[in-house]
């Protein structure tokens, strides 16, 4: 048998430099497993500078060992970009980004099941003039829907190489790396005429954009294609702006255009179709009609209008069952090491300020917050599960309606979710939102869903509100679920507002594909989830641990006389001192200096207030075991003699606890994900401030009516 | 005499009129520009047939060999005719 042309002659690749691949492709098509099977555990993920887009770049080797760089584009349908991650794909394959050099080579891979649509995005991508490999997925699936898909006469018909292949099961990789090692790979064979009215504008607009913007000749037609029928294009940091003769040549065209009332940009597409239509026809034979698919049949119960909320519910609590109960054993393991290693460094150092500041300040500040990585983990893992399976687009479709009445669309649920785990992870998927106004909505609200780190603080509080011998268990459920009821309704509440008000959009609009069930890729998805916790403690390495020092230096300076207790030291600290000048603020909460301390302290991550009350209070306890602590907490008194810890006081507390933007990581990630200090800045001031409000009417009815 | 007979003209509808069930050509995009474009970029444009298979408000469609779900916003976009009801 003859082999293909592509596959026969495979000189090696020459040159110095390592060739560059970009790997682009629609969403869903199976990019990333392609990409973690070519480069395996060899990539780095980072950020694009100035814009919160992924950037993953890994390594993979030719059939001679030599290695080529493989950049993992985020997935499009078009290269007429319609939020940040496409703009990165778009300006990546334009040679847009002085931060990414312009890739030598294009990987196309698309969806064998889904031809046509994923041939929009390759014929756009072929008129850039670079050499081209096309990546035929799911070969597999396409069978079983039985279509027949000839890759050779496609080969044939593009002048490319085509290489049939199952990512998933690893099969036609070894046919791929020896395209990739190829180094006289061919351009595409593509015949494709734009409109003729519309020529001169093209013509015009890319001569001068290698005249002025000093493109190829190549790229500047595709470029001034993609200009002239982009539709409000998206534009990101670290792009390179066009010179100012080809925008006003740009601007000069759109304009006669405007006022001819032609619609170029669907006629482009249409044509781009019409082209795709032929060739698919020829490519593509039907065996017959085919009945209604296994995921057909899987989504008539799970889209449906009763059993799909079922399910839904049914996942949403395994997934917090699960989080609640397999983190608690790594969680407690960690908090014993971390105590441990306290203790070794105390046992092997002289006592003295660096001591305490390994111990209390680096030790217990950045241990504090790593014990949330096994939940963490956990919510990761079953978020790449239930995405790699397909089920989160129905989960999505199932809520969109709900969310579209705060003015959220779907796609805003599962950022929502995963933050009552941790708003951090929370924050990072909203990634997904194309609509910036929408994402930073979502990011605004999200820290109101009550996350795992307010549980102990709830705990103590209703330890202290409600003694253990007298009250059932059902009224300290009802109470945890009101404070949970509480801060949802207040994230739809503010969602809601900020929609009406400050970031005032349209009405959201989601067109998203639904993907065909699939078996999860347990690889993937525990590359991703490592990715992830990668992503988590290097932060945990850097912000979190300088915010902890600092917090540290607080609470241990200036210095108490010798033989002083750690209640008096930290009486008489800094922070001690803030609570002291924060006590008229929070007096009419209830909460008194004392009371402010663990305020301030528990900035570092909210259950730090349940350390921090057992030192003020110099009661030994545990999270665990709140007892010592909830006996010390009873018998603290106002100066006047005033039980400090009243009911209406433990009520008050959380419901500040709800609101109040309390955690720096979570104002480092928003910093992070919103470009500057504007947006942490005003999340912090608007949920503190609604803590303080309705805290202050939570007491001050309480106290009007005598409790 | 006969009368003259009207030409049969498909009902047209914008797709959330279009039964759960029934099947439609699609024959205008209509409203926001940025809306249509991604809408034929997908797949959807002009001429193509597009089955509503459930959902109230949002909606699962069928296009080709895909699912895709629209919201109501994005559906009101897309005018189609009539060309099998629901079975």
């Amino acid at each position: 048998m003859a082999l293909p042309s592509h596959i026969a002659a495979a000189p090696a690749s020459t040159g110095s430099r390592t060739p560059i691949y970009a790997l682009v492709g629609n969403p869903n098509c199976g990019k990333s497993t392609l990409f973690n099977a070519l480069t395996g555990l060899k990539q780095k993920v980072g950020n694009y500078p100035g814009v919160t887009v992924e950037k993953k770049v890994g390594t993979t080797y030719s059939q001679h060992g030599q290695p080529i760089t493989v950049i993992d584009l985020p997935g499009t349908y078009s290269l007429a970009a319609r939020s940040p991650d496409e703009a990165v794909t778009r300006d990546v394959l334009l040679g847009r980004r002085s931060d990414t050099a312009q890739p030598d080579r294009i990987l196309c891979i698309v969806d064998a099941t889904n031809l046509e649509r994923n041939l929009y995005l390759v014929h756009q991508i072929l008129d850039l003039g670079r050499p081209v490999i096309l990546v035929m997925n799911m070969m597999d699936l396409a069978a079983q829907a039985g279509l027949n898909v000839r890759v050779a006469r496609l080969e044939k018909e593009l002048g490319i190489p085509v290489i049939a292949c199952e990512a998933v099961n690893g099969k036609g990789l070894v046919e791929l790396r020896v395209a990739m090692s190829r180094s006289d790979l061919p351009l595409a064979r593509h015949a494709w005429d734009v409109p003729a009215p519309i020529a001169p504008a093209v013509s015009e607009l890319a001569a001068s954009l290698v005249e002025h913007d000093r493109k190829q000749p190549l790229i500047a037609r595709a470029e001034a294609l993609l200009l002239l029928t982009d539709q409000d294009s998206v534009r990101v940091a670290g792009s390179t702006p066009l010179s100012p003769r080809t925008t006003e040549i740009l601007h000069h065209w759109q304009k006669r255009w405007a006022a001819e009332g032609t619609d170029w940009a669907g006629t482009l597409v249409n044509s781009r179709y019409e082209a795709i239509g032929q060739l698919a026809s020829d490519v593509v034979l039907r065996a017959g009609t085919v009945g209604p698919t296994s995921s057909d049949k899987i989504d008539a119960v799970v889209t449906h209008p009763v059993w799909g909320w079922l399910v839904l519910g049914c996942v949403m609590t395994l997934l917090f069952v699960s989080i609640f109960t397999l983190a608690q054993a790594p969680m407690d393991w960690i908090g014993t090491h971390t105590a441990l290693l306290a203790d070794w460094v105390k046992s092997h150092m002289m006592a003295g300020d660096l001591r305490d500041l390994l111990t209390d300040g680096v030790i217990g500040g950045v241990g504090s917050v790593v014990t949330f990585l096994p939940q963490i983990l956990i919510l990761f893992f079953f978020i790449g599960l239930l995405e790699s399976t397909g089920y989160m687009a129905r989960a999505a479709f199932i809520m969109d309606r709900l969310m579209g009445r705060v003015g959220l669309n779907g796609k805003s649920f599962i950022p929502l979710l995963s933050s009552y785990a941790c708003a951090i992870p929370g924050i990072m998927a909203t990634r997904t939102i194309e609509d910036p106004k929408d994402r930073l909505v979502t990011i605004l609200v999200a820290p109101l869903m009550s996350c795992s780190a307010r549980l102990p603080v709830y705990l103590l509080m209703i330890a202290a509100l409600l003694p253990n011998d007298r009250v059932s268990l059902g009224a300290k459920v009802g109470i945890m679920l009101l404070m949970y009821t509480l801060g949802t309704v207040g994230a739809f509440g503010f969602a809601w507002l900020f929609k009406r008000t400050l970031l005032k959009g349209a009405p959201p609009l989601m067109i998203m594909e639904l993907p065909p069930y699939r078996l999860p890729g347990l690889k993937d998805v525990a590359l991703q989830m490592l990715e992830r916790a990668g992503i988590f403690l290097r932060r945990a390495g850097t912000v979190i641990l300088g915010i902890s020092i600092i917090l540290w230096f607080l609470a241990a300076y200036p210095k108490a006389p010798a033989g002083a207790t750690p209640t008096q030291q930290l009486a008489q600290s800094f922070a001690g001192r803030a609570g002291h000048a924060l006590e008229p603020v929070i007096k009419p909460l209830g909460f008194d200096w004392q009371i402010g301390i663990g305020l301030i302290s528990s900035f570092a991550a909210r259950e730090v207030f349940v350390s921090t009350m057992g030192v003020v209070f110099n009661a030994e306890s545990s999270e665990e075991n709140t007892a010592p602590l909830r006996d010390a907490l009873k018998a603290a008194r106002w100066p006047d003699g005033r039980v400090l810890f009243t009911p209406l006081v433990c009520l008050s507390l959380m419901v500040f606890y709800v609101f109040a933007m309390q955690c720096m990581s979570t104002i480092a990630v928003v910093k992070r994900e919103t470009n500057g200090w504007k947006w942490p800045v005003f999340q912090t001031l608007y949920m503190t401030g609604t803590a303080w409000v309705l805290s202050f009417i939570v007491y001050q009815t309480g106290h009007a009516l005598g409790f | 005499m006969n009368p003259t007979r009207e030409p049969f003209r498909p009902q047209r509808m914008r797709l959330t009129e279009l039964p759960n069930g029934a099947t439609g050509r699609v024959c205008e995009l209509a409203g926001q520009a940025e809306v249509c474009q991604r809408l034929r970029e997908m797949g959807v444009g002009e001429s193509i047939i597009i089955e509503r298979v459930s959902g109230q408000g949002t909606l699962l469609c069928h296009v080709s060999n895909t699912r895709i779900a629209l919201s109501e916003g994005a559906a009101q976009h897309i005018v189609v005719e009539l060309i099998r009801s629901a079975r």
